[in-house]
């Protein structure tokens, strides 16, 4: 524990340097000006400063990208109270109370309420990771094959299933970025799968690419594509936090960072879910279920503290299992390792130091997101009165520029083009898109955990399905995808509430 | 004031029409087999192992069938909501202030610069043309004054040849990247 401790305070004190402050102010600022414009996600700030900070130290880029994660994720909730439009998918559940309030007037209060609510959202998240990521570690550490096969399995289903939207889609796409994550040599015989003689698609399909054209260009074709927004509340009153909604709505805070928390470190769920989930708890359990959709304080309150909450609970897995917790934690995962950091259980034993450094980080970006909270108001309303005509096609340059910088193929701004085209269509054939990039993020694991399982027990499944971990694993993933079967759904409500009303019935 | 519409994947949005998921079904169905074929005609390399389970067809092949029962769910589940049933279609109203011109004007624009300009032009005379276009096409209207016009046309030029300027020297002098 003490020792511990000293290796945070030590990780802390080596990122207070002017240099390392300047990084994280800049950074945190670019994070929310990302977050707060219609059409920019956290998913696709964090993969283009990935590519675009890989020629600087790996502890100032992985700084950046995580100062531009939590300040992405804030920044969606100043257009959801202002332009009634999320900023990020994130974003989409402040738009329920928080415009009503500005319509009230009291858009300066809703974004108070915001700030508050996602600075103690993504500080009890932190707690979560500090006390958490060291016992998840030591537990996956008797992980084998079989256990990591099932996470993998474990991880498409629950995305597909929670992600938001149609369940069945969901797998659809999760199994689809799967497939895609076969392209290319495979690790045994290193051959050539799926490429039909084309050279560039030996080396498989990057992921930094993938995700910058789904999150990026299919963001860029969608909001061309759809109606321009409007400012439509200038005046604003007081931005500070009333100490009074904090404390009033203490029990809606801790709930939704328990929540926003659990939902991160689910795999592949993200942000969105955490905000939706700790808002319908928020709701369930309120003395004022009336208001909300109107104007309710403690909806907001629930919405941004689970969905900033989910920021370092998305992180817990990345660094335990080498499994993204969301979108944007994929794209941290792969700077990550790009960086020669090996995410997964083996993480704390060869590398501690990155434990210790992220839990900085994030302490750091979350106390700058407070200061920018505070204090920049109008200079987010006047960038949020840049037209998309102008905005759109820098957008699509910087799209152009990161797909390119990584490994220098022009192969690869073709990887983001179709991923884009192919992105787009999909959103609008409602296909969430966080399964099909956990696919292409899980598409290793998985693969090489089957088929060395498989091998260990000479072809026979038992032990995917009779190790302990792996049973239970098994036992839920096979529990959601019969739950999204309406009448098996069905079957299954009746009998907990035959097995439950007769043992409530007097013998 | 019409209010606009949110961000698409939100969990209240309308379901599509069911032919469309029957249309896409019978896509993920074709494109399932297409994988399993193709996994099935790759080597097993059992001479050198003695085994197959490390074939390199083994795992897409199982992606490939389970894509294959997804879209026949899919097609079952659309199908049961009324796919095939004639005048049935519930076509989905035209979503207001969607345009699918603006969505091709931007999908052109965008792939002439990406395919088109990206390593044929220097990068920051690409970038500046691409910009510039994309601001004048997008804020071109037919009753505009000339005077009023040519300030577009000079702040388009100005915001394409910054754009390229600054996105040349950011990425090269400050981030250390190379530009395609």
């Amino acid at each position: 524990m003490l020792e511990g401790l000293s290796q945070f305070g030590s990780a802390f004190a080596g990122f207070m340097t002017p240099g390392t402050l300047f990084n994280v102010l800049w950074a945190t600022f670019l994070g929310i000006v990302i977050g707060a414009l219609p059409g920019l996600t956290a998913t696709m700030g964090v993969a283009l400063m990935t590519t675009l900070t890989f020629t600087m130290g790996r502890d100032q880029a992985i700084l950046v990208l995580v100062c531009v994660y939590v300040g992405a994720i804030y920044g969606g909730s100043r257009s959801a109270i202002l332009l009634n439009i999320p900023g990020t998918p994130a974003s989409a559940c402040s738009t329920l109370d928080g415009f009503p309030l500005a319509r009230q007037g009291l858009a300066g209060r809703a974004m108070g309420i915001s700030t508050s609510g996602s600075w103690l959202g993504t500080l009890f998240g932190i707690v979560c990771v500090a006390l958490f990521t060291p016992l998840l570690a030591e537990a996956a550490l008797s992980f084998q094959s079989y256990e990591f096969f099932w996470i993998g399995v474990f991880g498409i289903v629950i995305a597909g299933t929670l992600a938001g939207g149609d369940p069945l889609k969901g797998y659809i796409a999760g199994f689809l970025g799967l497939w895609i994550a076969t392209i290319g040599q495979e690790p045994h015989y290193n051959y050539h799968r799926f490429t039909y003689g084309w050279a560039d698609l030996s080396g498989g399909i990057g992921l930094l690419p993938a995700l910058v054209g789904v999150f990026g260009v299919a963001e860029v074709l969608t909001a061309m594509r759809g109606p321009a927004y409007r400012v439509t509340s200038k005046a604003v009153d007081s931005i500070l936090p009333r100490l009074a909604d904090v404390w009033k709505y203490k029990r809606t805070i801790f709930r939704s960072g328990a929540i926003g928390t659990f939902i991160g470190v689910l795999p592949g769920l993200g942000e969105d879910t955490a905000a939706w989930s700790s808002y319908a708890a928020a709701r369930r359990a309120s003395q004022e279920k009336e208001k909300f959709g109107k104007g309710s304080v403690e909806g907001l309150m629930a919405a941004e503290t689970g969905e900033s909450a989910c920021v370092p609970g998305a992180i817990i897995p990345v660094l335990t299992l080498a499994v993204p917790g969301s979108a944007p934690a994929a794209a941290l995962m792969a700077a990550i390792m790009i960086h020669d950091f090996k995410p997964g259980p083996m993480l704390m034993i060869e590398t501690p130091q990155l434990f210790y450094q992220i839990v900085a980080m994030l302490v750091i970006a979350d106390m700058a997101k407070l200061v920018f909270g505070l204090t920049l108001v109008r200079p987010l309303l006047w960038i949020l009165l840049v037209p998309r005509e102008r905005l759109m096609p820098i957008i699509f340059v910087l799209c152009t520029v990161g797909a390119f910088a990584i490994t220098q193929r022009v192969f690869d701004i073709y990887v983001m083009l179709f991923f884009g085209l192919v992105g787009f269509v999909m959103r609008e054939l409602k296909f969430p898109m966080a399964p099909l990039i956990l696919g292409l993020v899980l598409g290793e694991l998985l693969e090489q955990n089957l088929t060395r399982g498989l091998v260990i027990s000479s072809g026979s499944v038992a032990p995917f399905f009779t190790r302990p971990v792996s049973g239970v694993l098994a036992a839920i993933t096979i529990f959601a995808i019969l739950w999204s079967i309406p009448p098996a759904q069905r079957k299954i409500k009746a009998g907990v509430r035959g097995l439950f009303g007769r043992g409530r019935r007097p013998a | 004031m019409s209010e606009p519409e949110a961000q698409s994947v939100l969990p209240n949005e309308a379901p599509l029409p069911p032919r469309v998921d029957l249309v896409t079904a019978a896509v993920f169905f074709a494109v399932g087999i297409a994988i399993v074929y193709a996994s099935w005609r790759m080597p097993t390399f059992y001479e050198q192992l003695q085994q197959t389970y490390t074939a390199p067809g083994l795992v897409p092949a199982l992606y490939g069938i389970v894509i294959v029962l997804l879209a026949i769910w899919l097609a079952a589940r659309a199908i049961g909501s009324g796919a095939l049933r004639r005048g049935d279609e519930r076509m989905r109203a035209p979503r207001e202030g969607y345009s699918n011109l603006r969505l091709a004007l931007a999908t052109a624009l965008c792939l002439a610069f990406a395919v088109g300009m990206v390593g044929r032009l220097t990068f920051w005379l690409a970038t500046a043309i691409f910009v510039f276009l994309f601001i004048l096409l997008f804020e071109w209207r037919k009753d505009q004054p000339w005077r009023e016009r040519a300030i577009r046309i000079a702040s388009a030029a100005l915001i394409g040849g910054g754009t390229g300027a600054a996105v040349v020297l950011v990425f090269t002098r400050l981030f250390l990247v190379r530009l395609p």
